[in-house]
């Protein structure tokens, strides 16, 4: 699992590269929670993600919940159709701006 | 053709999704699933693997455990079976979350659960065995 972080004009943006699965997701929500711990809007990159598992939901989830408790906002960068499918499944979909490219995202603050 | 028999036997590490996966979806391209049952069938094992793994055999206490996977392929479906002797455990059985649950703010959504609800909705059928003092969690999908 790949992890890249940088701050565009205030705002954090995680790009991840690999597989969310129950192994790999401890280390990526230690990273992703940290990083994310001082900044309201963070933009996930997913779309060289391939494969996430319901631990990878998890993180999705703890991201949402310390975000969302300082009124920020989590935007999701190309989740691809069978990702985007699971999270329709566990209606985590409704919960998350989902975009494209990084780009759309950053205008969308 | 007749049904093509392959066991393969892992050792019960959350390493070896990374692999089962890999073995899955070159079974689901010689088969000809399409990319989206081949991710799906993928998802399932995954899921119902990890709670073996943790679950059935690390909180058990049981060290050095393994399982088998056996795939088996025939003219009109791929049926992949987990085959493990941890705690006996029966995903059919588990509480699932359900559609009211699924629209719970995630704020005050629990955390955990849908691990079996993905297992399930993600093969055409899913059953569990329980015999010979082992658990078999079956995965069919149509080809």
């Amino acid at each position: 699992m790949k992890i890249e972080i940088k701050t565009t004009n205030d705002i954090l943006i995680i790009t991840l590269e690999g597989s969310i699965d129950s192994q790999t997701a401890a280390e990526v929500q230690k990273t992703v929670l940290e990083a994310s711990s001082d900044h309201k809007n963070v933009i996930l990159e997913l779309s060289k993600v391939g494969f996430v598992s319901s631990a990878g939901l998890r993180v999705l989830l703890m991201l949402y919940r310390q975000i969302k408790a300082k009124n920020g906002k989590v935007i999701l960068v190309g989740v691809s159709e069978e990702i985007s499918e699971v999270m329709s499944m566990t209606g985590f979909i409704n919960f998350f701006e989902m975009v494209d490219t990084v780009d759309n995202a950053l205008s969308a603050y | 053709m007749a049904t093509q028999t392959q066991t393969i036997t892992y050792k019960a590490t959350l390493d070896v999704l990374e692999p089962i996966r890999e073995l899955l979806t070159q079974t689901g391209q010689e088969v000809g699933l399409d990319k989206k049952k081949t991710y799906n069938l993928c998802l399932a094992v995954d899921e119902i693997a990890t709670n073996v793994i943790r679950h059935g055999y690390s909180e058990a206490g049981i060290k050095d455990g393994e399982f088998n996977l056996i795939v088996a392929k025939s003219d009109n479906q791929l049926v992949v079976t987990i085959v493990d002797a941890g705690t006996p455990f029966n995903p059919l059985e588990h509480n699932v979350p359900t559609a009211e649950d699924l629209t719970i703010p995630l704020e005050e959504r629990p955390i955990g659960g849908l691990g079996v609800l993905i297992a399930r909705q993600s093969v055409d059928e899913f059953n569990y065995e329980f015999s010979g003092n082992r658990n078999r969690n079956i995965f069919i999908v149509n080809l």
